[in-house]
């Protein structure tokens, strides 16, 4: 059934253009910031620098609280949405993956509006009472971030979780009750086991991105805050630009989010394995 | 281990669906079948038993205890579902085992009951495999073992064959029946398939639009249908309106004699005749089929369809008033069939 040798190999030069933009625009670029990094003391100086790693904990830090925010908000909409007519549910998803749209600078624009200094909804709780201020000064932070981070990665894990809430069959609980067993006990031990690889997995991916991500945290907090993406940005940006540096501290960010993605990528393997065997 | 059930009522909020006035007893032992098309009720009735759907009125004694109160983790209900409802994360014996574990059975204990349950049903080379790597049978026979390895009260069969091909449908069906009879346990057995509930069941309930129509053994349910419905659902069916006339049943095809006690003349009744018992005339045999005197009507007519059946042959025949159907074994041509008055049922008037 094999179709014959020659045609499989004209076949090949069909993959040329997508082997070329794949070598110009990542290969490449990569290369050269593993070759600058590697140049010099940069990797010595990154690592000799307390702020560096203060830097890649806060990272890490706002990445793991982003992604939980967005798994739990995530977890109750798609639940929510297996539960709903087709139709309704195709609508949803339309609204729903809408975010996944919009640039991190809109996002962050759209937060400030809501939430800024001036923001309707600090307006409004300034009328019930709150300290704008106060309001203002936690929302240009940490937790402006996490807030405006989930709002774009809730989708992903939305998008995530919805098919493994679809093909969940609902008589597994049932069938888990008449042989005895409490509600709990059938979510701890019937549900849990078999949703929480893809839990995992979007929780992985989700982190990795808001570690990387960068467009809205200098929108919302500007350079201040330490986060490794900030601290990169400065590098390249300010006068006196130290890309030995820039390199090293992109290598260390790479090896990061390669890191959590590597996880999210075998829980993603597991779950599926359990699917295809069901 | 019986399944008591009295004026059961249960409507679904929305579509108004569901059963009304139901009465159904399961003796110790006894293995009911509940048949009837789809939308009847008969899955609302499986699970109104096992706790899953709360009656608005009515009785479920299990054993003795009335259970209308009783969540279904604490009903003791052994449940086979349509598609098995297996855990696909756990392996065939922890599956098996799973029911032992929430008794608080120790683990070497229930390892061992668990793997004598699955030696029983043939799978100990396959306890360690996860459902999806089980064939149909194999998941269906894990979903038995899951559901008496904790001695229920009661089991609930949800059409556990729907999803076999015809070929183990036939085996499973004897050997839910002899696991059934070994542990004696009361037993309900959701299905559309008349056959198959003929064939496994010590009775059989028909329903239909929510009501139960008739509960009966499976032979007096075939002979004895208590109104067109359950005649036509139950096995094949020729079905005439008729009006008693001097004696006779006048119906489209002609005047038929009965053995059956006769309604009052001048009433209109429905008429039975099973196709197998019709005898069908040759062509080599109309003189002496039509010489014989037992008050049997003749009909003569063409064969319209004619089916192959492997052992048996079903076929329509087009007669003056209507098409008769009839079965034979013979393979010789048909010209008509004779409808002696052994043949022919008065069903009850229809309320």
């Amino acid at each position: 059934m094999t179709p014959p040798a020659p045609r499989n190999a004209r076949l090949l030069w069909l993959a040329l253009p997508g082997v070329g933009v794949l070598a110009a625009f990542f290969a490449l670029p990569l290369a050269s910031v593993l070759a600058e990094a590697a140049k010099g003391d940069a990797l010595a100086r990154l690592f000799a620098a307390p702020e560096f790693l203060d830097a890649l904990l806060a990272s890490l830090w706002l990445g793991a609280r982003a992604a939980a925010l967005s798994l739990v908000v995530g977890i109750g909409v798609a639940a929510h949405l297996a539960t709903v007519s087709p139709r309704l549910r195709a609508a949803l998803q339309v609204l729903i993956a809408l975010p996944l749209t919009f640039s991190g600078l809109i996002v962050a624009y759209g937060f400030i509006l809501l939430l800024g200094r001036a923001g309707f909804l600090t307006l409004l709780l300034e009328k019930l009472g709150a300290d704008p201020a106060a309001i203002a000064g936690a929302f240009y932070g940490p937790l402006g971030l996490v807030l405006a981070y989930s709002y774009y990665l809730t989708p992903r894990v939305v998008l995530m979780l919805l098919p493994v809430f679809l093909n969940f069959d609902p008589r597994q609980m049932q069938a888990a009750e008449s042989l005895g067993a409490p509600r709990w006990r059938a979510w701890v031990e019937i549900v849990l086991p078999q949703v929480a690889p893809t839990f995992l997995a979007a929780f992985c991916l989700v982190a990795a991105v808001a570690v990387g991500a960068y467009g809205t945290a200098l929108a919302l907090v500007g350079t201040q805050l330490n986060i490794l993406p900030l601290r990169l940005y400065s590098l390249i940006s300010d006068a006196g630009a130290d890309f030995p540096l820039a390199s090293a501290v992109s290598v260390l960010l790479l090896a990061v989010c390669s890191a959590i993605m590597a996880v999210a990528e075998i829980a993603a393997a597991r779950s599926e394995d359990a699917h295809v065997r069901h | 281990m019986s399944i008591a059930i009295s004026g059961l009522e249960f409507r679904y909020s929305g579509s108004g669906a569901g059963v009304s006035g139901i009465d159904l007893d399961v003796p110790p032992g006894a293995f009911c079948a509940v048949i009837g098309p789809s939308g009847c009720g008969k899955t609302t009735l499986l699970q109104l038993v096992a706790g899953f759907l709360r009656p608005a009125a009515g009785r479920i004694a299990l054993s003795g205890v009335d259970v209308a109160d009783v969540p279904p983790k604490d009903r003791n209900v052994g449940v086979v579902f349509q598609n098995y409802a297996l855990f696909p994360h756990m392996t065939a014996l922890e599956n098996v085992a799973y029911p032992l574990k929430l008794r608080g059975v120790p683990a070497a204990e229930r390892r061992a009951r668990a793997g004598e349950a699955l030696e029983k049903a043939h799978l100990s080379a396959f306890a360690e495999r996860r459902p999806g790597q089980l064939s149909g049978g194999q998941q269906q026979r894990v979903a038995l073992a899951r559901a008496l390895v904790f001695r229920p009260r009661a089991l609930l069969l949800d059409e556990p064959l729907s999803a076999l091909d015809a070929a183990h449908r036939a085996a499973m069906r004897d050997e839910i029946r002899a696991v059934q009879r070994e542990h004696g346990i009361a037993t309900l057995h959701v299905t559309h398939d008349q056959e198959e509930a003929l064939s496994i069941a010590d009775m059989v309930a028909v329903m239909e639009g929510g009501k139960l129509l008739q509960l009966a053994p499976p032979r007096e349910l075939y002979d004895r249908p208590v109104n067109r419905f359950v005649a036509g659902f139950v096995g094949h069916a020729n079905l005439f309106d008729a009006r008693v006339a001097g004696g006779m049943l006048e119906t489209p095809v002609g005047p038929l004699a009965t053995r059956d006690p006769l309604p009052p003349e001048g009433a209109a009744v429905t008429v039975l005749v099973r196709p197998e018992a019709l005898e069908p005339i040759s062509e080599a045999h109309v003189a002496e089929a039509v010489a014989k005197d037992d008050g049997a009507l003749v009909l003569m007519g063409s064969v319209t369809r004619d089916r192959f059946l492997g052992s048996l042959r079903r076929f329509d025949l087009a007669v003056r008033g209507g098409t008769i159907l009839g079965e034979t074994s013979s393979q010789a041509p048909i010209v008509g069939v004779r409808v002696p008055p052994g043949a022919v049922r008065v069903l009850p008037p229809e309320a």
